[in-house]
């Protein structure tokens, strides 16, 4: 087959695409090497950075997840007035740069913010704490993971929700036997995608919690803290967050795929009934 | 046995639906997409809801816009099997049929002939296979009223029948009310005992499969039960019989008393083909070309000009029909029922 | 900004080297700059092309080879730095500053002085270390003997900016910065003045890139930053003079 000039085109913009991305990633990987990368993930710095993002992003993670599903669930398959407009609000700190979505937290929850006088009467402080990575990890992963979620809800074919309330089933038991079950999958991608976001972010965290090693410094600001101090643990982290990542994605591929179950093939199918 | 009562009304796009229906055995909503039958199911199960009206199986209320009652799904007694069946394809079979409850679902898979299916998920059964699964789930749980939306439209032609003839038999065998809701007069009618024609929103005629043949009330309800439908103008003769005048001109009789613009409906089975003009007491003849020869079963249906006859196959052999031949089409006088179209 | 800065710098100086053509007859040089001069470097020359930051990362962009013309840093230990690995010409010191201790104008923790930052609940900012306004800051409180105030910092701050932004916020209730960051946010912090005796030398260096892509421009800038009108903004802006 002689190739067209269109295919050639297509073949070297899909090229370009990967080279481009790869490049920097492989790059990262051929500067350090891996001895030298362990030993450096190894340094109280590194070991500090590793504690504070994991703790913090599973906790966000957690509260993500909670809170995000039944609202996911709840914007899929229920039509109410405003709901466009709830759906355009979900997705607003998705356009919001980070360091504005630090300053709104602070405009929020600051000493000097709307429930400032709240919180303090509460005894409660959130900026500078570890509570307040969270909250910045939650503000800027949330998004991701109900709009993704609502697009696996809406996936599941509404007949077999009603289905299920005909067979005696409630609202609660048709999300947690039908809906959940089917929707798994999107929602599955939506949190992997989430979590990748959350585990990423800077601007709000650096903004709204500060960076103190050990207690607020994640390990985005970890290598950022590090580029001129010890560039080589900065590389290492950063090698690190690479592998995190790439181990969040295949997770996601290799989950068992439910979405073929999300809706029931009509028409005769092609096994000939021989009873 | 509990009766399902039906009354509701409710605005639907292009017309308003209103319904009063009594369900106490195997009853059928038949009528042409569109008229709303799917959406009564809907409002039975508790899956839509009307404007106003009543919906109660015996002294079960589930519905009452004027105590503003209105039950949820699950708080319905009631087995609903979708047209494309709805089964949860992320469930085996056995799960599948479990999942209203009740503890039969081992006798109940037998009793379906889907036992061996148990551990199978739906995805790889056939059309046939998964009405059985939807109709033994839909029962497990022990409802008070079977709803069927289109239970044969899922399947191809090939099954439809030998499926249509299994249903008839589970159905027959329930104590339970059942509404099944068609747009096919002959599924209608081989699967249920009662008929209730939908159309837009009305019930224009009720009755059974047989009556609704013998004795159509409009033109829609003739030509949906397969009867054949002339157009014409009445005027009484002298002797006791009505002429009617075609559109074409042609003129036919009839034993029936109507004046005006008619419609004469003349059922298949009672108009015979024969080569030349028969001696017999046919009053009314077709002359023309057979246009189309049609098997069904084992009769033939036969199309001379507007009418269609259906006559045995052996008939139709003995006579060596085949397209183009010229026949001669005759029916009675008595077979020739006028209904006003005015 | 600045993180993308670095990036964008860093993909600069490994791939595509400098801005093909232009060279020494362009007039507008690019200037690093540390955080502290982001007022009163545009005063001096409004055309030049400025990146403001932590002098530890602009540091580090020129020597992964950002294309910069003039490097002026808030302490000598960068400039001298790269001087030595041959990346800029010899630098010279321009200005020198002071540390002042800030409060937010409702000053909520009531501090008046260092002493009354080791109160309970008190949330201190500072430049982390290896930023040149963390290191002096460290050094301040060594000569004061007030090191164990460190254990009230909330925040390490990548420049000298952040320290001030989030003492301006309301949201710290104390922060170690210049005196010459004082004047833009007048309206919402207080200064509180520091021993003389304590102060570290803060001496600002400056330098022409070895590799600059306007070496005309960039030595065009340093004698006007040395000049009597670099000199007189200076001291307008509350920098020491040389």
């Amino acid at each position: 087959m002689r190739r067209r000039p269109f295919d050639v085109l297509l073949a070297v913009s899909v090229g370009l695409v990967l080279a481009f991305l790869l490049l920097p990633l492989l790059a990262l990987f051929l500067r350090i090497a891996p001895r030298d990368l362990l030993s450096q993930l190894t340094s109280e710095v590194a070991v500090d950075a590793l504690v504070v993002s994991l703790k913090t992003s599973l906790i966000a993670h957690a509260a993500v997840l909670l809170v995000g599903t039944p609202a996911a669930y709840l914007l899929a398959t229920r039509r109410f007035r405003g709901r466009s407009l709830m759906l355009t609000l979900v997705e607003l700190p998705l356009v919001l740069p980070p360091a504005v979505a630090g300053i709104a937290l602070f405009a929020a929850f600051g000493r000097a913010g709307l429930l400032g006088d709240t919180l303090d009467a509460a005894g409660i402080s959130i900026p500078f704490t570890q509570t307040a990575v969270v909250f910045a990890v939650v503000f800027v992963s949330s998004p991701f993971y109900v709009r993704l979620g609502v697009s696996a809800f809406e996936a599941v074919d509404p007949r077999l929700l009603e289905a299920s309330r005909t067979l005696g089933a409630g609202p609660s038991r048709t999300f947690f036997r039908v809906a959940l079950p089917l929707a798994g999958g999107g929602l599955s991608a939506a949190s992997a995608l989430a979590f990748a976001r959350g585990l990423g972010e800077f601007g709000a965290t650096i903004m709204f919690a500060g960076s103190l090693q050990g207690v607020t410094q994640t390990l985005p600001l970890a290598i950022y803290a590090q580029l001129d101090l010890d560039f080589d643990v900065a590389l290492a982290l950063g090698a690190f967050l690479v592998v995190v990542s790439v181990a969040v994605l295949l997770t996601v591929k290799l989950l068992p795929s439910w979405t073929r179950f999300t809706s029931i093939s009509l028409g005769p199918s092609a096994r000939f009934d021989s009873s | 046995m509990d009766a399902l009562h039906i009354d509701l009304a409710r605005a639907l796009r292009a017309f308003r639906l209103e319904l009063t229906l009594d369900v106490d055995g195997l009853v059928a909503l038949a009528g042409p997409s569109g008229a709303g039958k799917t959406t009564v199911l809907r409002t039975i199960a508790g899956l839509a809801r009307p404007d106003s009206g009543r919906v109660a199986l015996g002294d079960d209320v589930w519905f009452d816009s004027e105590s503003r009652l209105d039950l949820p799904p699950e708080r319905r007694s009631v087995g609903l099997v979708f047209q494309d069946y709805a089964l949860f394809p992320h469930m085996t079979v056995a799960e599948n049929v479990a999942f209203g409850g009740g503890s039969g679902t081992a006798a109940l898979l037998e009793r379906f002939g889907i036992g061996e299916l148990a551990k199978i998920r739906p995805g790889e059964l056939s059309g046939g296979e998964r009405q059985r699964v939807a109709l033994a789930r839909a029962l497990a749980r022990d409802p008070g009223v079977l709803l069927l939306d289109e239970p044969l439209a899922a399947l191809d032609s090939h099954t439809r029948a030998r499926v249509r003839g299994e249903l008839r038999g589970l159905l027959a065998g329930l104590e339970i009310p059942a509404l099944v809701v068609t747009h096919s007069f002959e599924d209608a009618a081989a699967l249920t005992d009662r008929i209730g024609v939908l159309v837009e929103g009305r019930l224009i005629q009720g009755g059974s499969a047989a009556e609704l043949v013998a004795m159509p009330s409009s033109p829609f309800v003739a030509d949906f039960t397969g009867s054949n439908l002339l157009p014409g103008n009445a005027h009484a003769t002298g002797d006791g019989l009505t002429e009617v005048v075609l559109s074409d001109g042609s003129l036919i009789v009839s034993t029936d008393d109507l004046t005006g613009e008619v419609g004469a409906v003349i059922h298949p089975w009672e108009v015979g083909i024969a080569r030349a003009m028969p001696l017999d007491s046919m009053q009314n003849h077709f002359h023309g070309a057979v246009e189309s020869l049609v098997p069904v079963a084992n009769r033939v249906r036969v199309r001379v000009g507007p009418l269609t006859a259906e006559i045995t196959a052996e008939s139709a052999a003995r006579l060596s029909l085949a397209p183009g031949e010229q026949v001669v089409a005759s029916f009675k006088a008595s077979g020739t029922r006028l209904i006003p179209l005015a | 900004m600045r993180k993308l800065a670095l990036a964008l710098a860093v993909l600069a100086g490994a791939g595509c080297g400098g801005p093909a053509g232009g060279g020494d007859s362009d007039d507008h040089p690019t200037v690093f700059g540390a955080s502290s001069l982001t007022d009163v470097l545009p005063k001096i020359d409004p055309d030049a092309t400025y990146n403001f930051a932590g002098s530890d990362d602009l540091a580090a962009q020129i020597q992964q080879g950002a294309p910069a013309d003039v490097f002026a840093a808030a302490s000598p230990k960068y400039p001298d730095e790269l001087y030595g690995d041959g990346k800029v010409d010899k630098p010279v010191v321009f200005a020198t500053n002071k540390l002042v201790l800030i409060v937010p104008k409702a000053n909520p923790a009531g501090i008046h002085s260092v002493n009354d930052l080791r109160g309970r609940d008190v949330k201190l900012v500072v430049g982390a270390a290896g930023v040149p306004v963390g290191d002096y800051t460290r050094t301040l409180l060594d000569d004061m003997g007030a090191t164990d105030v460190l254990d009230q910092v909330v925040s390490e701050e990548d420049d000298v900016k952040g320290v001030v932004g989030k003492v301006a916020l309301g949201e710290a209730d104390a922060g170690f910065v210049y005196v010459t960051d004082v004047e833009p946010v007048a309206e919402k912090v207080t200064a509180i003045q520091l021993p003389t005796s304590a102060q570290a030398q803060i001496r600002y260096e400056i330098a022409v890139v070895e590799s600059a892509p306007h070496h005309d421009a960039a030595h065009a800038f340093v004698e006007e930053v040395l000049g009597a009108d670099g000199r007189s903004a200076l001291s307008a802006a509350g920098f020491g003079l040389p």
